[in-house]
């Protein structure tokens, strides 16, 4: 019982971290990133890639961050141009390519079938404190990426993303520069979800394209509007929230053994559709927070 | 000749995409949001056919009424329900609430289907040679299908007073509504004329190649790349980007190969919204 609760604690932390990232890029700057995905995907690949290649951990999680922030510098000139709808099609556009490209390109990231035998850090502690161990990494990410957002958004280039979502043509009136603040915000979201990306693919030890499909940037947005946008408390209370609901359906078929394993997994997805649909009409503020941008 | 098979190919291919883009378009124009769940009305309207003809009933024409009806409902109650009440929201709000839409339609789907795909049987049809060009029968029905629906729409756009009345709400919303035209009947309109739409294209999907959960959702990326191609508020622009689009796909397949289909769609969308964001038939629009 202790190491599932550990485990849903993991993913929990996991999922806080894009969670932050969205809100940041979404809740503070409002940009609308549907691509989330494709961030925590690079970071999961570029982490194992580097790991399998060098035995190095930590030069793993260095470059998932790394290549996650350098691959928001395109979406980042993009996002200067468009306007917040098509920045949406665009970003999930992009998701879908490097799930592509992770799922082609076999040579590299191992076609379908992935990359296997992903060093987990603290292995050799043995089962139970491997795990506990592992939730101290990812809770103590958690913290500081909590510091760094934190220390960013109550600076002045805090007010100033804020200022952006709010009017941007005011802001550049006033002789500040949006397009620079927005990429800087998208980097640094990225980089924060490559480092999810790494702690996921550290933590599982294999990763397949399979992981990454677009749902995964939905139960973000979800986790998002359920904490409320732009709070970071909420953030992490959205992703526990989400992963409980995610988790706490597999203990339905508990109760009703005949339903099938697939059937619970499309009742899952449903529940999640459904929820962010009544979110957006009757709640958008979410549970805890402020008002959805306008 | 193997080039040519390809192009004939790929005009259906753009029918398709045509018909979904022409779907998008018309939300995008009236409604102002990017529909992500439109490729599931397309979805649910595809299921429909396939129980009918599970039913028992062999008629394409029942199957193809099943479909529209199935699709036209489905979208009149997004409406209803859902979209009709984020009028005046910021787009996030209708865009997110329409991705939650399509995946609640289609985790419903593959809860009552299962995800694996289903086959239409279809009767075989004589295969044509044209001068060593080959014509298969169903896709030329199939074709004609989606062109036919393609002139239907156009013409109630540009011909009948509710097209009108779409028209130019379009245009101008505000304008319309003080020059009398009543908003709620456009909209029931606006909204059956996408499930008809995507009820057509979801049956001719279906027909050519399988029934499956995903099948409308996979074409929302190059749905969307022909709509914004063709221009936000030119269905006609949609189709021919649409075609365009098609045909470049699959004369691009023997380079790119099959899986990277998508990802053109995904250059063609960047490049125009980069280069030329009113499309090749719109109009500019001072914000993008």
């Amino acid at each position: 019982m202790l190491a599932y609760l550990v485990a849903v604690a993991i993913v929990i932390g996991i999922y806080a971290l894009l969670t932050i990232s969205l809100d940041l890029q979404y809740g503070f700057t409002g940009l609308v990133n549907f691509g989330q995905v494709a961030f925590y995907a690079l970071g999961a690949y570029a982490s194992a890639l580097t790991a399998l290649a060098t035995h190095s951990v930590a030069l793993g999680f260095v470059a998932a961050i790394v290549v996650a922030a350098i691959a928001a510098l395109p979406i980042g000139a993009l996002a200067l141009r468009l306007r917040e709808d098509y920045l949406a099609i665009v970003t999930l556009g992009f998701s879908e390519v490097v799930r592509l490209v992770l799922l082609n390109e076999e040579k590299l990231t191992g076609g379908g079938l992935g990359l296997t035998g992903i060093p987990r850090p603290f292995a050799n502690l043995g089962p139970g404190a491997a795990e506990i161990a592992y939730l101290a990494l990812v809770v103590a990410c958690n913290i500081v990426v909590v510091l760094i957002v934190r220390r960013v958004t109550r600076s002045p280039f805090g007010r100033l993303i804020r200022a952006i979502r709010d009017n941007e043509v005011t802001v550049a009136s006033l002789g500040k520069s949006p397009p620079a603040a927005k990429v800087k915000t998208l980097v640094l979201g990225a980089a924060i979800a490559g480092l999810a990306g790494a702690l996921y693919a550290h933590y599982i030890t294999f990763v397949t394209p399979d992981q990454y499909l677009p749902v995964v940037t939905f139960y973000v947005w979800m986790a998002s509007i359920l904490g409320g946008v732009s709070t970071l408390r909420g953030a992490i209370a959205g992703a526990a929230v989400l992963v409980l609901i995610l988790e706490g359906t597999r203990f339905v078929r508990d109760f009703f053994p005949s339903i099938l394993a697939v059937q619970m997994a499309s009742v899952r997805l449903a529940l999640v559709g459904l929820a962010l649909v009544l979110f957006v009409l009757y709640r958008p503020q979410g549970v805890f927070g402020r008002a959805l941008p306008r | 000749m193997f080039y040519l098979n390809l192009m004939v190919n790929g005009v259906v291919e753009g029918l398709i995409i045509g018909l979904a883009a022409l779907a998008l378009n018309l939300v995008f124009a009236v409604g102002r949001f990017p529909n992500a769940a439109s490729g599931d009305f397309m979805t649910i309207g595809a299921y429909a056919g396939y129980s009918v003809q599970q039913l028992g009933s062999h008629s394409a024409l029942v199957q193809g009424l099943a479909a529209v009806a199935a699709s036209v409902a489905v979208s009149l109650a997004s409406y209803a329900l859902v979209f009709r009440h984020l009028v005046g929201r910021s787009m996030v709000a209708p865009l997110l609430a329409s991705i939650g839409l399509g995946l609640f339609y289609r985790s419903i789907v593959s809860l009552l289907f299962g995800l694996d795909p289903l086959f239409f049987v279809m009767p075989p049809i004589h295969a044509y040679t044209v001068a060593g060009l080959r014509l298969q029968g169903t896709d030329l029905w199939l074709a004609t299908l989606a062109a036919a629906s393609v002139a239907i729409v156009l013409l109630l756009l540009h011909v009948t007073p509710i097209g009108r009345e779409m028209r130019a709400v379009a245009d101008n919303a505000l304008l319309a509504r003080a020059s009398g035209i009543r908003s709620r009947r456009v909209m029931i309109a606006l909204w059956s004329m996408v499930g008809a739409i995507t009820g057509i294209a979801g049956l001719v999907v279906a027909l050519r190649t399988t029934v499956n959960p995903e099948l409308g959702w996979g074409l929302l990326l190059p749905a969307f790349a022909a709509a914004v191609l063709g221009g936000v508020g030119s269905p006609a622009g949609a189709i021919l980007a649409g075609l365009l689009l098609g045909v470049m796909q699959e004369l691009s397949t023997p380079w790119l190969g099959f899986s990277y289909k998508i990802a053109l769609s995904f250059v063609v969308l960047t490049v125009v919204l980069l280069v030329r964001p009113q499309g090749l038939f719109g109009t500019a629009q001072v914000v993008r």
